[in-house]
């Protein structure tokens, strides 16, 4: 099995993103360049589901830090779910918890966008 | 007489390239789990020394690929301690800004998490010149309950 592998699809006008494996400083430029590709086709409503991320370091705390302030400026989010007990507690140490919206399912964290109504985002 | 020391300390030499964090980060939890730490505990060791690894590569050694990083750990009883040794450029770790979230994202950084998250996880992180090497040193004090070292 490759380190990371990341999948994506595009669901209700959010893209999901399942990154499989985990996101180091050796993996995490195709994590990067999977975000960006969303950003570059507009699409700001992104949910990270991590259910097959085995963990994540510095690098990719980072590489989610580095575009969410462009992300919400054009009105969208990166939300995440379903995060294991390792991943769950670097968020928690590092205080991320607090900066991102973090569910225990994707299903919720899609409907945590429509909830928002059609007020940010590109519709795919 | 001399008081009782823990087992040997384990000593493992990797090649500075980022394919080896992978190999780093198991050694590191397998050694901290046979410590006396919990799977959760060992898996924030494990990334904490993966961290330091990384600066090496990326700082110490700039990311050249023909250098190696050497890691020491010891179980002390009390508690681990883990010893990352390169012989590359001298990062002063103050120079390193220290990381404020509130204002991380609008500063569009990317770095300085790693040492940030080193220091979250461990009781003790120092850095020191030792002859031509640099020497990062990890501390974590083992948990109430914790078998010492045989």
């Amino acid at each position: 099995m490759s380190e990371l592998q990341v999948d994506s699809r595009e669901l209700e006008g959010v893209t999901l993103l399942y990154p499989k494996g985990f996101v180091n400083a050796h993996t995490v430029r195709l994590f990067e360049s999977e975000i960006q590709r969303a950003l570059d086709e507009q699409r700001y409503r992104l949910v990270v589901n991590c259910s097959e991320l085995t963990y994540i370091a510095s690098a990719g705390l980072g590489a989610l830090m580095g575009v969410i302030e462009e992300v919400r400026h054009h009105g969208g989010d990166i939300r995440l779910a379903d995060l294991n007990e390792t991943v769950r507690n670097i968020f928690e140490i590092l205080g991320f918890h607090h900066l991102y919206r973090i569910f225990p399912s994707e299903v919720e964290a899609i409907l945590s966008f429509r909830e928002e109504g059609e007020g940010g985002g590109s519709m795919g | 007489m001399t008081a009782p020391r823990g087992p040997a300390p384990l000593i493992l030499q990797v090649p500075s390239r980022t394919e080896f964090l992978a190999v780093v980060r198991d050694v590191t939890r397998s050694w901290a789990m046979v410590a006396g730490f919990d799977r959760g505990d060992a898996d924030q060791i494990a990334l904490a020394v993966d961290e330091a690894v990384t600066n090496v590569i990326e700082h110490a050694y700039g990311g050249a690929t023909d250098e190696v990083v050497e890691l020491r750990y010891e179980d002390r009883g009390d508690d681990l301690r883990v010893d990352v040794v390169d012989h590359g450029r001298t990062v002063d770790p103050k120079t390193v800004p220290r990381v404020d979230l509130d204002r991380y994202a609008s500063e569009r950084r990317k770095g300085g998490l790693g040492v940030h998250l080193m220091g979250k996880i461990m009781d003790s992180v120092t850095f020191r010149r030792s002859g031509r090497r640099n020497v990062c040193c990890l501390v974590r004090r083992k948990p109430d309950g914790a078998p010492d070292a045989p």
